[in-house]
């Protein structure tokens, strides 16, 4: 090969491994200078809503023994409406229910506002549809209280105990959180459930790991 | 079809005249994406030892920040991938130009498929298992087109919301893909090649090591560069994006999932069809090759001949205890390579045997070149080669006959012009590594000078016949190896036609006439 060439394919090859090494990080462009984000994102469980009554003995009898229930209840989980505002002025308004098929998984959120940066006003509604006694099953319980007795003694306590934690665990009926924040430019501010404390509370610093 | 190919040929040429046809990079992109894959297991084997799942962003930025082998290693690693894409891409483009995308060759495409496309998700898990903000920006979209199938329980992308920590759990099963898919990859190639006889898997070794050097000193010159790591709650202006492997991102990004996904979609369907879009009838040209039992004497060269395994040695079932060749059709490509392996003439593709050479020869090339009285040197072009080449050898004086593939060629063609009076024959093929019949000039060379089965008789001068490369892009080096021939043959005494020749002796036992019947 004569010199002229291998300094052309000396030049070429630079020049493609160049464009390669360009090519491997271009810098694209993602979020704009004065963007700033309202985000809601939770995982939570809806609430149950059910109708109970007290099985009768000739009722249990007639079942299976391993189904004798004193207290059944039948229902469905709660939905939710959704309302945020953002000074004063509503940017979403929608009704969310738990995730899956029957709607009986989780119900999780994840939303984005854009916002612009400065400070605004901020306030997240989240309210049970549903109009429901504070406990359905509680009449029906206080009865089979009395009658659960003999090999089932402390069954119906036990269910009772089981409802009132998926009762804590669930979304309350309503929920609100009204506060003023700074948005920054290029940051997200974040609305999430604290299952703790049962409140919607707002973060501006990602939990690291 | 034919803008392709001649944008293809275009730039065969201007890569012949920077590296030469012996190591045209494109004539190697299959090659050169398995040599990419060696480099990245090779490298991936390192940068894994330094990678924590508990904290991925902080784990790649010490390697990114280690000036004496991390850094390198990682780049090399990126760069790697991206050359095995771009690599692969040419391959499958470049396979489907020439028309080698369907019949037989359709195991090979769809795994092809399969190879490119895993090798771009383990490019996508590479860059989320980094974590910086372009590994976030990945994870972000693939998580929100992920989450309109029913696949997850929770919607993937909750996960990177910023309301809890990303769990580790989602940084093994990244790493679990990034590593397993390469496991799958190797047998994805050995399928892939399953139909070819003796698979090439390595570009020749000075190209490959000049790939692998020239990828290291970018490497170092160059370092990948690492983006801030990774905060949900954080907007970034932009991201050092990897344009060879998330081209489609900011395609996608501003679209609804359901649109996205259209998208993506189009260019993973539209090359799954391309072996029926593409196919052909199985006839004239594209026959595949069928076996004169009359004239198979058994003698297995066929089989160690063909490229693709097409032909196997069977029992025969009348009176002759010698095998016989069998073409198994849905592996034959038509190359034609067996017409020119069997000595008796007996193998090939419908009018392209032996016998078929002859006769051509006979009635209709040697009649034209008597009646013009001389019979010049005989240029025995491929067709594939481009026309410039033939038209430069005719102004030369050359009398060119093109042939499918110089591998389909037989011996006794190059005897017959030399005994009809040609002071001598070139055979012309394409660079060898850019043959369709893949074998097609090495082939040649062992039959024309290496007693190859189906030699060239002892009794024709050697000094006549000679093997020349048409590779697009270096017409000068045709011109210069045909005008060096003609210079040595005219250093020969003239030639002595035998225009009485009878073309039966090269047909022994079987006369001519009595087989193409």
């Amino acid at each position: 090969m004569n010199p002229v060439r291998i300094l052309t394919a000396g030049a070429a090859t630079a020049a493609a491994l160049s464009l390669l090494a360009y090519a491997s990080a271009v810098p694209l462009a993602y979020h704009p200078q004065d963007a700033a984000r309202l985000r809601l994102s939770w995982s939570a469980r809806p609430e149950r809503i059910e109708v109970c009554r007290q099985l009768s003995t000739e009722a249990q009898a007639r079942r299976g023994e391993h189904m004798r229930q004193r207290v059944e209840c039948v229902g469905g989980f709660a939905t939710y409406a959704l309302r945020v505002e953002v000074d004063d002025r509503a940017v979403d308004e929608s009704v969310i229910h738990g995730a899956g098929l029957r709607h009986d998984r989780p119900l999780y959120l994840l939303r984005d506002y854009s916002v612009p940066p400065g400070q605004h006003r901020i306030r997240v509604t989240l309210t049970r549809q549903e109009k429901v006694d504070t406990n359905p099953a509680a009449p029906a319980e206080a009865a089979a209280l009395e009658a659960d007795t003999g090999l089932y003694a402390g069954r119906s306590q036990r269910e009772a105990t089981e409802r009132a934690r998926r009762e804590r665990a669930a979304i309350p009926p309503s929920l609100v959180m009204d506060t003023t924040f700074e948005f920054r430019p290029r940051r997200v501010a974040l609305v999430t459930f604290n299952a703790g404390l049962r409140i919607l509370e707002l973060r501006a610093e990602a939990l690291q790991r | 079809m034919p803008l392709f190919r001649r944008l293809l040929t275009g730039l065969d040429a201007g890569f012949t005249k920077l590296y030469g046809s012996a190591r045209n990079p494109l004539h190697q992109t299959g090659t050169v994406a398995v040599a990419m894959l060696l480099v990245l297991l090779g490298t991936g084997l390192y940068l894994v030892f330094f990678y924590r799942l508990g904290s991925p962003a902080a784990s790649v930025a010490r390697l990114a920040a280690d000036p004496w082998l991390g850094s390198w290693m990682r780049t090399l690693h990126r760069y790697a991938s991206d050359l095995f894409v771009i690599a692969a891409a040419l391959h499958a483009v470049r396979m489907l130009v020439q028309g080698r995308s369907w019949g037989p060759r359709t195991l090979a495409w769809m795994s092809g498929l399969f190879l490119f496309g895993a090798g771009l998700v383990c490019a996508w898990t590479g860059f989320v298992m980094a974590w910086d903000s372009f590994g976030e920006r990945l994870a972000l979209e693939g998580g929100r087109l992920l989450d309109v199938l029913p696949i997850f329980s929770e919607p993937l992308s909750r996960i990177f919301a910023g309301d809890g920590p990303v769990p580790s759990a989602f940084f093994f099963v990244n790493l679990f893909v990034h590593i397993a898919l390469p496991l799958l990859m190797g047998a994805g190639l050995w399928l892939h090649v399953s139909r070819l006889a003796r698979p090439v898997l390595l570009p020749p070794r000075r190209l490959m090591w000049g790939i692998i050097g020239g990828l290291t000193i970018a490497s170092v010159l160059l370092p990948a560069s690492l983006g801030p790591a990774a905060d949900p709650l954080r907007l970034a202006p932009s991201t050092p994006t990897d344009f060879v492997v998330a081209w489609w991102l900011p395609l996608v990004e501003g679209l609804p999932p359901s649109a996205a996904w259209s998208v993506i979609l189009a260019p993973i369907l539209l090359p799954l069809m391309v072996p029926w879009l593409t196919r052909r009838r199985r006839e004239a040209g594209w026959a595949p090759s069928a076996v004169d039992t009359r004239l198979c004497t058994g003698c297995n060269q066929c089989p160690q001949d063909c490229p693709w395994e097409a032909i196997t040695m069977v029992p025969r079932d009348d009176d002759r205890t010698t095998f016989v060749a069998r073409v198994n059709p849905s592996r034959c490509v038509s190359c034609g390579i067996c017409a020119g392996s069997c000595a008796p003439m007996g193998v090939g593709p419908p009018g392209r045997s032996g016998r078929d050479q002859l006769a051509m020869l006979r009635d209709i090339t040697l009649p034209a070149l008597a009646a013009a009285g001389t019979v010049p040197t005989v240029a025995v072009c491929c067709a594939q080669a481009p026309a410039a080449h033939h038209s430069a050898l005719r102004v030369l004086g050359a009398h060119v006959h093109l042939v499918p593939c110089v591998g389909n060629l037989h011996s006794s063609v190059v005897e017959l012009f030399i005994r009809s009076g040609a002071p001598g024959v070139v055979v012309c093929g394409c660079p060898p590594r850019d043959c369709l019949g893949r074998e097609g000039p090495k082939w040649l060379h062992e039959r024309l000078f290496n007693d190859r089965e189906a030699e060239l008789q002892p009794r024709v001068d050697r000094r006549r016949v000679r093997t020349a490369t048409l590779a697009p892009g270096d017409l000068a080096g045709t011109v210069a190896a045909f005008e060096q021939f003609t210079r040595e043959l005219a250093a020969l005494a003239p030639p002595q036609p035998e225009w009485d020749t009878d073309i039966n002796d090269l047909c022994d036992p079987v006369p001519l006439e009595e087989a193409t019947k």
